[in-house]
């Protein structure tokens, strides 16, 4: 096919798409490889940082030196949170791709395994606040009426307080999903060939720009609308999705 | 499930096994695949192009062809990276990649950082206006007071920006791509560039064209702001001397060339 004339936009955009297809669809895999390893990945580690978060401190009965051990974990597990809260990606990228990469002691450590970790620490302190939002939900007569019951507190929270926690923060790690399907982009200033980059490189031979990124935001609404609608699914399976009638 | 699993591992793995079955030395150059006609991507492999690490496209253009021939001759195994313009010399710094070839101009500040080879291609530098533009006809700098002119981020158009007289320089931004878009849209008047990069741009998008100057009423450069280098770590000295002497064996005429040639390739 031959390349269409500067007026001819949607003809351009057929064209750039069926030039790029495989790499283009290669970046759309790889951007759903991120978010799906970043959602996973920081799910689990945010289980155990927001344990540690809300790590229970007995004041009158337990030693002052596990008190402070506990509290030690407690700040450093708030101080995640703030640090990868409170900076952009985009900044994270640069500096842990490149601080590893100046290091030179991982001979794996190249764009796309650095993405994959720098966007799990990124979505963990996300998904700990969603956890921990989820942990307040449960409702204290739980927790008291497992103690009462003959539970200690740390069979309660396991058995307990924390199944009810994950499920009422459902709804939230699969917006997580969602929101990093977008905002895997950023990783492509390491050069990750995520589908932000590959269709940069789809123009890069005629200089197309705009049309190249219509491309970008059909592609991307198509993978967001369907895994919204699966979230969706999700939470009415797990009955999480409570409808109020007005 | 499985399969998912299976592909997700040779993603990350095949990429650095990739490079094992050859006993020669890689030569690892870094390129943004996004500077035609120095460098962009395709999907379709032809003789010139060569396969970028870690992804399914191939790079083309002159800075692929003049990496070819040096890699044969020095017969080292030749890896392509493609690499944002900003990630080019860090990538070097941390040994990510062993040169830049990517049309990249040897200026001071930049050779205090790395070190550059001769040059491997020369040109002039020209202003790229909306055939429609009221500095269509322009013959000097001073026809451009008052213009708006973008440029590349990290750039010597950028810093040559500065001579336009009265000139409104936006923002930098990050690519030719978007630049290009700049002025097609109106958002910039014109913006400075390589004359073949010019040219390539011209030749994809038919609302555009450039304006080239006298040498008098031009751009005040030296001769290594208007030429391109290849880029090395400062420690890497044996390289260096070895990639200038097969730099120094390629004729003017083969440059200008294998230029034509990756002009006439892009569409």
């Amino acid at each position: 096919m031959e390349l269409p004339d500067q007026s001819e936009f949607l003809k351009t955009i057929i064209y750039l798409f069926i030039t790029y297809y495989k790499i283009i669809l290669y970046g759309l895999g790889v951007t759903i490889l991120l978010s799906v390893v970043g959602t996973i990945g920081g799910f689990v580690l945010a289980l155990g940082l927001t344990q540690q978060r809300v790590i229970h401190i007995d004041k009158k009965r337990e030693k002052r030196f596990k008190r402070i051990l506990k509290q030690t974990l407690k700040s450093l597990g708030n101080g995640y949170v703030t640090l990868f809260r409170g900076t952009p990606m985009i900044v994270q990228a640069m500096i842990i791709y490149y601080g590893i990469a100046t290091l030179d002691i991982f001979s794996w450590w190249n764009p796309l395994t650095a993405g994959l970790i720098i966007v799990t620490v990124n979505t963990t302190a996300y998904i700990s606040e969603v956890l921990r939002g989820g942990l307040q939900a449960v409702p204290i007569g739980q927790m008291e009426a497992s103690r009462s019951l003959g539970l200690t507190h740390n069979q309660a929270m396991r058995k307990v307080v924390w199944p009810q926690a994950i499920k009422n923060s459902l709804p939230g790690i699969g917006n997580e999903f969602v929101v990093n399907l977008k905002d895997t982009a950023v990783l492509s200033v390491i050069s990750v060939v995520d589908l932000f980059y590959a269709v940069k490189q789809s123009a890069s031979a005629t200089y197309r720009t705009i049309e190249a990124f219509v491309i970008a935001a059909i592609v991307y609404l198509i993978i967001t609308y369907i895994s919204s609608k699966f979230v969706n699914y999700l939470q009415k399976r797990v009955g999480t999705a409570k409808v109020v009638k007005a | 499930m499985k399969k998912f699993l299976s592909i997700f591992v040779l993603m990350v793995f095949g990429i650095s096994l990739s490079a094992c079955t050859d006993s020669r030395e890689t030569l690892v150059v870094g390129l943004e695949a996004a500077y035609a006609p120095f460098n962009w991507s395709t999907q379709t492999a032809n003789a010139h192009t060569v396969r970028l690490d870690g992804q399914i496209g191939y790079a083309d253009g002159y800075d692929v062809v003049v990496a070819k021939h040096i890699a044969e001759q020095l017969n080292m195994k030749l890896v392509i990276k493609a690499i944002e313009w900003d990630g080019l010399i860090p990538a070097l710094q941390t040994n990510t990649i062993d040169v830049i070839i990517a049309g990249m101009s040897p200026t001071a500040d930049r050779a205090l950082t790395v070190n550059f080879s001769d040059i491997y291609y020369k040109s002039e530098q020209v202003m790229v206006v909306l055939k429609t533009s009221q500095y269509v006809n322009a013959t000097s700098l001073v026809d451009f007071s008052g213009a708006k002119v973008v440029a590349q981020l990290g750039t010597l158009q950028d810093d040559l920006t500065d001579q336009i007289p009265n000139v409104n320089h936006l923002t930098p931004l990050e690519s030719y791509g978007a630049i290009t878009q700049a002025v097609r849209s109106g958002e910039a008047d014109a913006f400075v560039a390589e004359l073949p990069v010019a040219q390539s741009i011209i030749g994809t998008n038919s609302d555009l064209t450039f304006v080239q100057f006298d040498e008098e009423n031009g751009f005040v450069v030296t001769d290594e702001q208007v030429s391109v280098s290849i880029a090395f770590r400062k420690s890497d000295t044996e390289l260096l001397e070895q990639i200038n002497e097969v730099l120094a064996s390629i004729t003017t005429e083969q440059r200008n060339q294998w230029m034509n040639d990756a002009l006439a390739r892009q569409n």
